[in-house]
């Protein structure tokens, strides 16, 4: 059964690469250019830069939240995370931004919080919550995150060109594309 | 069970989980004290416990030692079933939420996680919040997770090693969900947040639903329940925990 769930899966995961003839994971590769998303890239090295934006930043797609003495933490999925002063709650708001490609999940203990960049583990110290800074790092601790991190896809549906693995996608755009991959 | 799918759960299942009041109140800034670790929702992929990290990463639980905070240190892993999808510390033990179930491993050796429970059920996505006695699980079927039938799961814990299922209240969609003393809030996407009493744990009576929002997760914090919703985050004050007044709403 769980052999059969993994199969599954592993067929789930190659389906949005490859056309289905069927038709069932979207429409025949057409031949001539489409409207659809282009990966906008940046090397991995680049990819891993962690950078503090100070201010209210506009917030793109919202992620999960985290609770910290007076602060709250809400992850911009696949870009980072967002510092709300939480001081007084009638007038909470984002107050910071930390750039994180990838960036998926945060927990906190002490002064450190602990999240990825993408499929790195990285520690911030958040003695001033509002000038956090990388402490340490563990290279590769989530492997999946090399595949599967939140902008391996775009948002909407309809045509797009499937990713590299050799760079990693920190947005996308509309263009005029030969699509190669097909988001249901 | 497409590529889509999975990536909308690792959007989901982001921030960690710390609940249960005596862990999670502000501890004194002193250094013999341990750290205080703030409060996660209930849609984790990794977690603190123990003074360790524990991480779900591509079928296997990861321990990394806390001792030095400022330097995590992988100090052990096991193999843990593929799909586990939530994780959730409580007191000494870790609560797995996968498709095929919740599983309950012992951290009683921090380094060496050991399953020590299992609760089977339905194929199905689902978060987790326990207490001493009783763990309750959101399944929403209908979905990539499986057929479940979509709701509130509550599981007798009294016996660590034996959960056994003695309620489960349908649901639409449930998500999130956050305990405060005897109140149980559910994240229900549209059909809004659910709030139980749950003093019976087998006998969850609905109070309310309030509908400001798409509601994905929750955080009950020092009378403040932070709601995860689709554009952002609502606040509300929740001193009098079975009815939460809205204080704020900060969105995109």
């Amino acid at each position: 059964m769980r052999l059969l769930l993994l199969l599954l899966a592993t067929m789930g995961l190659c389906s949005c690469w490859n056309w289905d003839p069927n038709g069932y994971y979207g429409p025949e590769p057409p031949r001539h250019k489409v409207w659809g998303n282009k990966p906008v890239y940046d090397t991995k090295t680049s990819a891993k830069t962690i950078q503090y934006l100070p201010g209210k930043q506009p917030l793109k797609q919202a992620g999960n939240i985290y609770a910290f003495r007076r602060y709250i933490f809400q992850v911009d999925v696949g870009k980072g995370i967002h510092v709300i002063d939480n001081t007084d709650p009638a007038a909470a708001d984002r107050v910071g931004f930390i750039v994180l490609q990838g960036c998926a999940q945060l927990s906190i203990r002490g002064n450190y919080l602990y999240t990825n960049s993408l499929d790195d583990l990285v520690t911030l110290d958040l003695t001033d919550p509002l000038q956090p800074r990388e402490v340490a790092r563990v290279a590769g601790a989530f492997p999946e995150m090399n595949y599967n991190y939140p902008l391996v896809q775009p948002a909407d549906t309809g045509y797009y060109t499937c990713p590299r693995y050799d760079s990693v996608v920190v947005g996308w755009v509309k263009d005029s594309i030969y699509a190669t991959c097909y988001r249901r | 069970m497409n590529k889509q799918f999975l990536l909308l759960y690792t959007a989901l299942f982001l921030a960690a989980a710390t609940i249960v009041a005596g862990c999670t109140k502000e501890a004194a800034n002193s250094a013999a004290s341990t750290p205080d670790t703030g409060k996660g929702g209930s849609l984790a992929r990794f977690t603190i416990a123990r003074d360790h990290l524990y991480a779900v990463s591509n079928g296997y639980l990861h321990a990394y030692s806390l001792e030095n905070g400022a330097a995590p240190k992988k100090v052990g892993y096991v193999p843990i079933t593929w799909d586990v999808e939530t994780i959730y510390p409580y007191g000494k033990y870790l609560f797995l939420g996968s498709r095929a179930g919740l599983f309950i491993y012992s951290i009683d050796t921090a380094s060496a996680p050991r399953m020590v429970g299992m609760a089977s059920h339905a194929r199905s996505c689902d978060p987790v919040v326990a207490n001493d006695s009783v763990a309750f699980v959101t399944l929403k079927g209908g979905t990539a997770c499986g057929p479940a039938t979509s709701g509130l799961y509550v599981h007798d814990i009294k016996n660590i090693t034996k959960p056994q299922l003695v309620k489960t209240v349908p649901l639409p969609d449930p998500v999130g969900l956050g305990l405060q003393d005897n109140i149980l809030y559910i994240c229900c996407g549209t059909a809004g947040l659910k709030v139980f009493n749950v003093s019976k744990p087998n006998e969850p009576v609905l109070l309310d639903t309030i509908k400001d929002g798409l509601y994905v997760d929750v955080i009950p914090y020092n009378g403040v329940l932070i709601c995860f919703v689709q554009d952002g985050i609502i606040l509300y004050d929740i001193s009098k925990p079975e009815s939460p007044v809205m204080v704020k709403k900060i969105a995109s």
